[in-house]
């Protein structure tokens, strides 16, 4: 039988050379077409997110934008796995759209030299860009080696300003009340308001009362259980790493002594029955309904991940019942640092292939939409249709609003708002010249949405929002290499296959050493050191500093923007 | 079985029987409940849902979560495609199984053994994703209606299952045929084939709902031309649009989105709509495998 | 009455013989007798062919360190190294192991009860009843993972989970289980799910091996006195023998490769040295990384061993039972 199969394996490999033969045809840039405004002109575009909504421009804002500038964008936005399969066959056939939003996986565009250098294009074309970004721009360029610019970013709005806390220590605003808004700074606070609050409220409405539950499920318990050992220890969240802000080196961040003392904490937590069992075996919609059912005293977590809950509770008129933001730390010796500047944002952007015939009108094309025209368009919709101009200031009116909130597919459908992130833009919180926001996120709106029991917490700690409880951004310098996490990671096989075997160990043994028992803790949690500190572990961290060395370098050229 | 009725029951096969009835219902209960409690949650508001605790009856009683599916444009359109996708790919589908398990069952047969061992493997060696997709773009087959059909005609699962009804039937029915003068095409047709029907009917049913559910050959191939989008596929983007999280952009839209509509919700109530259509159809295969058939009356 | 396993086998040896009686003149000769036979499956073999063999020159990755867009004769050769690599990764062999695991169970569990709850089915009297309960028993299959995952997570919880409920109300245990926390319950919680989800799937092909079953057996067996086990042990089950063995080769050909949705979505971090199967691994540590030489060269380990196991089962199958699919 196998004489057999082997010859009919030779067939296929005969077959292979034709088909590579034909696989690997690539296309050189033809820059020099010069591109004439006034002609109609589709450009192709691939999203690595999905954008259901995206309605083939016939929105009000996408007939705005062809009117303008006579370009129909022809989209395709990824529905499963963020882009990292369709881009992966489109570097094995070497055919891209025009446009491309590649995610994390421009690492790959740039090794298969598909994505064109933005610099010069910018430079000649790119008269809005260069006004939104300004000194900023060369926090653009791709690496050390390789000081190209590839891709503008969308994701992020330059100059944006958060105005509420959404993360840090959560604790309900019933218990707070009751227990007449005590001081928690520390993690001991913070418990020993969960366990008064236990023993005198063993049961809330007829279920056993949970002192402390986390969201384990699948990658939330970075969000829940791994990340805020950064926050409650007064670093900042970059990702997976730890970096001394003088010296740059990166190490995983579980080796700082202080977040083994925070893991320790939560042990002791559990074993004193204060932190949920089901922690680690939970789905999140088993945590979410027992935060809903009102009898989760205590979360740490984000805002968005227990979002539904929270709504939950609002509708079923348990308001009492939704949660505060608190800067718990381990100690009183450090500051949470969830505000401190990142510098102008970096991040997942928009490039332009080979594979495009007109550059130069895909920049131009990009441009106009950084403009100010662009960005009203884009975030408010057309005037007279979604908004209206009163004494200078844009009003949405409210029937608008009212359809916004709650008919938001539809909405979004017609209107086509939000839809057009196809440049670099402006954040919240900053104005244009005419003093209007350029977007429709405002402080006052922040503060409108809050429930009445919220701005009782607020009141007895005499803050406006949850963010004014949190240090503020002033209080530390700016990041050098802004979010370490926003940085492409190095594309190395002996980078990415050890920091996955990193990720395996600590999600493995973190649980583990939580659920010990307390004179256990110490044999789990070193040996969890131990495993991520072998040399394959350390060429790794290496590699991660390096990179982050090279980033400060490579932004340092150009004088700082402040 | 009918002809059972007819029997006198004896005392033991009275309490066979209600042992027997009395599994059927447990089944018939543990198999129900996940699809009764998707139905429920479906029609349950998404806020409402969030508590938990939905088992079988809505709480807070909602058709919005249909109507946001539905809302969406190029579901009809990814019908219509998915259901001659569906219909060519079971017709093709149970042509060359048939045809495949037919000659397979020859003894005869003397290419029988080369061709059971090549189909065979073809089980078992995968090429992955790379590969395949430059033979299909190499084929012409990208932004086409023949993906759906195509690379799926030969499946040697559905030649050996059909092979192995073949086999149980009497081989003396084929012989007959021979010293009538029929050639092996005709006997294929006019013989094995009626006989076939149970095993043609679950074949049909297998090729069917593969036909129907899948939605990744759409996404690979054909998802930048939307007149060959697939009902599967724009149900995952509608799916997407509930799920996603990475929206930082737009935070405050999306907690007031989320305030209505949840992916639970959603996906509960994609999976309603892909089913029933199902359940409408399956009666109609269904009686060639339930009920239990006479070979006398073939052979008489 | 072993009357059905005599009638197959002198069914093969009617056909032996007609196939000797006719094997007179040679190869051609006999190639012309069969062109209809010829023309039914050739056609079909070329389509197999270009469509599950001429894609397998990506094999030939698995033996380079391939870049994507690079021509594939640019790329760098580097012999077994993939393979080297992937043998001395302790966790593929754990992903090994508990991939037979689960997959042996499945293997054992996924076969009995679809059979005995076909056989069991056939026995049903009442048309409509049996027709309900069949259509019912497979609607699970429609249920995604992640719903039934949820469901199963959900019955099985320390809070208010119905099996332990059930368990404390019935004074089995006094205290709640914590069944998801323990690796030694995982690998049942996910046969038990699998069985669940699929059992009524899994038994369409068996009724439909019942249907072909001669009705004038069971009246002949009843003329003999036999009762309804009896006849469920005599004519049913070997009605369904072809069958069941045909499925049975063809799913240990696929032990190594079950997927990993259900191992995936059941689990959670602390069984993950009993949930880590070989599928996930090769996505986690190949693809997603893109590192498609050694996934490649994952999926060469599998298709070598999947081919092995047929070859066994084929082989052993043949011998004992005279029922094979080669």
């Amino acid at each position: 039988m196998p004489s057999k199969l082997f010859r009919y394996a030779l067939a296929p490999l005969v077959v292979m050379s034709l088909v590579t033969a034909t696989a690997c045809g690539g296309s050189d840039p033809t820059e020099q077409e010069t591109s004439d405004p006034s002609t109609p002109i589709t450009i192709s575009f691939f999203g690595s997110d999905a954008s259901p909504t995206w309605n083939n421009m016939k929105d009000d804002v996408g007939q705005a934008i062809t009117k303008a500038t006579n370009v129909t964008i022809n989209a395709e936005y990824d529905v499963s796995g963020g882009g990292t399969q369709k881009i992966a066959l489109m570097t094995a056939s070497g055919e891209y759209p025009d446009m491309i939003f590649p995610k994390g996986s421009i690492t790959k565009l740039v090794e298969a030299g598909a994505l064109i250098d933005l610099t010069d294009l910018i430079d000649k074309y790119g008269p809005n860009i260069k006004k939104v970004y300004g000194d900023d721009l060369s926090r653009l360029k791709y690496s050390k080696e390789d000081p190209s610019i590839y891709v503008i970013p969308t994701n992020a709005g330059v100059g944006q300003t958060t105005f509420d806390a959404g993360g840090g220590f959560e604790v309900q605003n019933a218990v707070m009340k009751e227990l007449g808004y005590p001081k928690i700074k520390t993690v001991k606070d913070f418990e020993n308001v969960l366990k008064e609050y236990k023993e005198k409220h063993p049961t809330i409405n007829g279920q056993p009362t949970i002192p402390l539950s986390l969201n384990a499920d699948d990658w939330k318990i970075m969000i829940t259980v791994t990340n805020p050992a950064f926050n409650a220890t007064g670093a900042p969240d970059d990702g997976e790493f730890y970096i001394n802000p003088e010296t740059y080196e990166a190490q995983l961040h579980y080796k700082r002594p202080e977040e083994k003392e925070y893991f320790r904490w939560l042990n002791h937590m559990y074993n004193e029955g204060l932190l949920d069992p089901e922690t680690f075996t939970q789905k999140s919609d088993q945590y979410m309904s027992k935060i809903a059912s009102g009898r989760v005293l205590g979360l740490i977590d984000q805002e968005w991940d227990y979002q539904q809950a929270e709504n939950s509770l609002k509708t079923s008129g348990m308001a009492e019942r939704t949660y505060g933001h608190y800067p718990v730390q381990l100690d009183e010796k450090t500051k949470d640092r969830s505000f401190q500047d990142i510098g102008a944002p970096v991040g997942y952007g928009i490039g332009i292939t080979t594979s495009a015939k007109d550059p130069i009108r895909i920049i131009k094309f990009m441009d106009w939409m950084a403009s100010d025209e662009a960005q009203v368009l884009n975030n408010w919709g057309v005037e007279g249709k979604q908004y209206e101009v009163k004494d200078g200031k844009r009003v949405v009116p409210a029937a608008v609003q009212e359809r916004k909130v709650n008919d938001n597919t539809n909405f979004t459908k017609e209107s086509g708002i939000g839809m057009y992130n196809f440049s670099v833009r402006y954040g919240d919180g900053v104005k244009d010249p005419g003093g209007n926001y350029y977007t429709t996120n405002f402080p006052e709106q922040i503060i409108a949405g809050y429930t009445d029991p919220e701005k009782e917490t607020l009141k007895a700690y005499g803050a406006k929002t949850w963010k004014d409880l949190f240090p503020q951004k002033d209080e530390f310098p700016v990041k050098a290499w802004g979010a370490a996490y926003n940085l492409p990671a190095p594309d190395d096989p002996n980078y990415t296959v050890n920091f996955q075997k990193s990720q395996d160990i600590v999600r493995k043994r973190i649980p583990e050493a939580i659920l010990a028992s307390p004179d256990q803790f110490d044999k789990i949690y070193d040996q969890m050191i131990a495993e991520i500190s072998t040399d394959d572990m350390k060429k790794m961290e290496a590699e991660y500093t390096q990179m982050i060395k090279d980033t400060v370098e490579l932004w340092g050229e150009a004088p700082a923007a402040k | 079985m009918a002809a059972n009725k007819a029997f006198n029951a004896t005392r033991g096969d009275k309490i066979f029987d209600v042992c027997n009835t009395i599994i059927m219902a447990l089944v018939l209960i543990v198999t129900l409940y996940p699809f009764l409690n998707v139905l429920a949650i479906s029609l349950n508001e998404s806020s409402d849902t969030v508590r938990g605790g939905i088992h079988l009856i809505p709480r807070a009683f909602t058709l919005e979560n249909y109507s946001v599916i539905f809302q969406y444009q190029g579901l009809l359109q990814g019908a219509q495609i998915s259901i001659l996708r569906t219909i060519v790919g079971t017709i093709f589908g149970l042509i060359s199984a048939s045809m495949l398990a037919f000659t397979l069952s020859r003894v005869d047969f003397q290419a029988r053994k080369f061709i059971s061992t090549f189909l065979a493997l073809t089980m078992y060696v995968t090429a992955g994703l790379v590969p395949t997709f430059l033979l299909i773009r190499d084929l012409g087959m990208i932004n086409s209606f023949w993906v759906y059909v195509l690379p799926g005609v030969v499946s040697a699962f559905n030649v050996f299952i059909i092979r192995s009804f073949i086999d149980g039937l009497p081989y003396a029915l084929q012989e007959s045929a021979k010293l009538d003068g029929a050639n092996d095409f005709t006997i294929y047709l006019k013989v094995i084939l009626p006989l076939c029907k149970p095993v043609l009917a679950t074949i049909a049913l297998f090729l069917a709902v593969g036909q129907w559910n899948s939605w990744f050959d759409t996404y690979l191939y054909n998802a930048s031309s939307p007149q060959w989008t697939t009902l599967q596929y724009e149900l995952m983007k509608v799916l997407q649009q509930s799920t996603q999280q990475s929206g930082a952009v737009n935070a405050n839209d999306m907690a007031k989105q989320m305030a209505s509509i949840s992916p639970e919700s959603i996906r509960m109530a994609i999976t309603i709509v892909v089913t029933v259509p199902i359940l409408v159809v399956y009666p109609f295969l269904q009686k060639y495998f339930v009920s239990g058939m006479t070979l006398g009356a073939v052979k008489a | 009455m072993e009357s059905t396993t005599k009638q197959a086998s002198s069914r093969k040896r009617d056909q032996a013989a007609s196939l000797n009686s006719r094997k007179t003149g040679g190869f051609w000769k006999l190639f012309k007798q069969q062109r209809y036979l010829y023309l039914m499956s050739v056609p079909f073999v070329i389509w197999a062919f270009i469509f599950s063999y001429v894609p397998l020159w990506g094999w030939l990755m698995a033996f380079q360190e391939y870049k994507p867009a690079r021509s594939f004769f640019d790329q760098k050769w580097v012999g077994f190294d993939q393979f080297i690599t992937l043998f001395q990764d302790q966790q593929f062999y754990l992903a090994l192991r508990n991939t037979l695991a689960m997959s042996f169970l499945g293997l054992i569990f996924g076969f009995i009860f679809p059979v005995i709850f076909a056989i069991l089915l056939n026995e049903v009297r009442g048309m409509v009843f049996k027709r309900t309960v069949q259509t019912v028993s497979y609607l699970p299959h429609f249920v995604s993972w992640v719903v039934v995952a949820g469901i199963v997570t959900k019955a099985l919880s320390t809070d208010g989970g119905i099996i332990n409920e059930l368990l404390v109300s019935l004074h089995i245990i006094d205290q709640p289980i914590q069944f998801m926390a323990q690796g030694q319950w995982f690998w049942g919680i996910v046969t038990a799910s699998d069985v669940w989800k699929e059992m009524g799937w899994s038994t369409i092909i068996y009724l439909a091996a019942i249907t072909g079953i001669d009705q004038e057996q069971y009246e002949a067996s009843r003329v003999d006195g036999a009762g309804r086990f009896r006849q469920m042990w005599h004519i049913t089950l070997p009605g369904m023998r072809t069958t069941i063995i045909v499925l049975l080769i063809m799913s240990i050909g696929h032990l190594v490769s079950i997927g990993f949705e259900k191992q995936f979505l059941l689990g959670n971090n602390l069984v993950t040295d009993y949930s880590q199967v070989l599928d996930l691994y090769a996505l986690k540590y190949g693809l997603e990384m893109n590192r498609y030489s050694y996934g490649t060269a994952i999926s060469i380990f599998n298709s070598v061993i999947s081919i092995i196991l047929l070859f066994t089962a084929n082989g052993i199958f043949k011998k004992t039972t005279k029922e094979s699919i080669m």
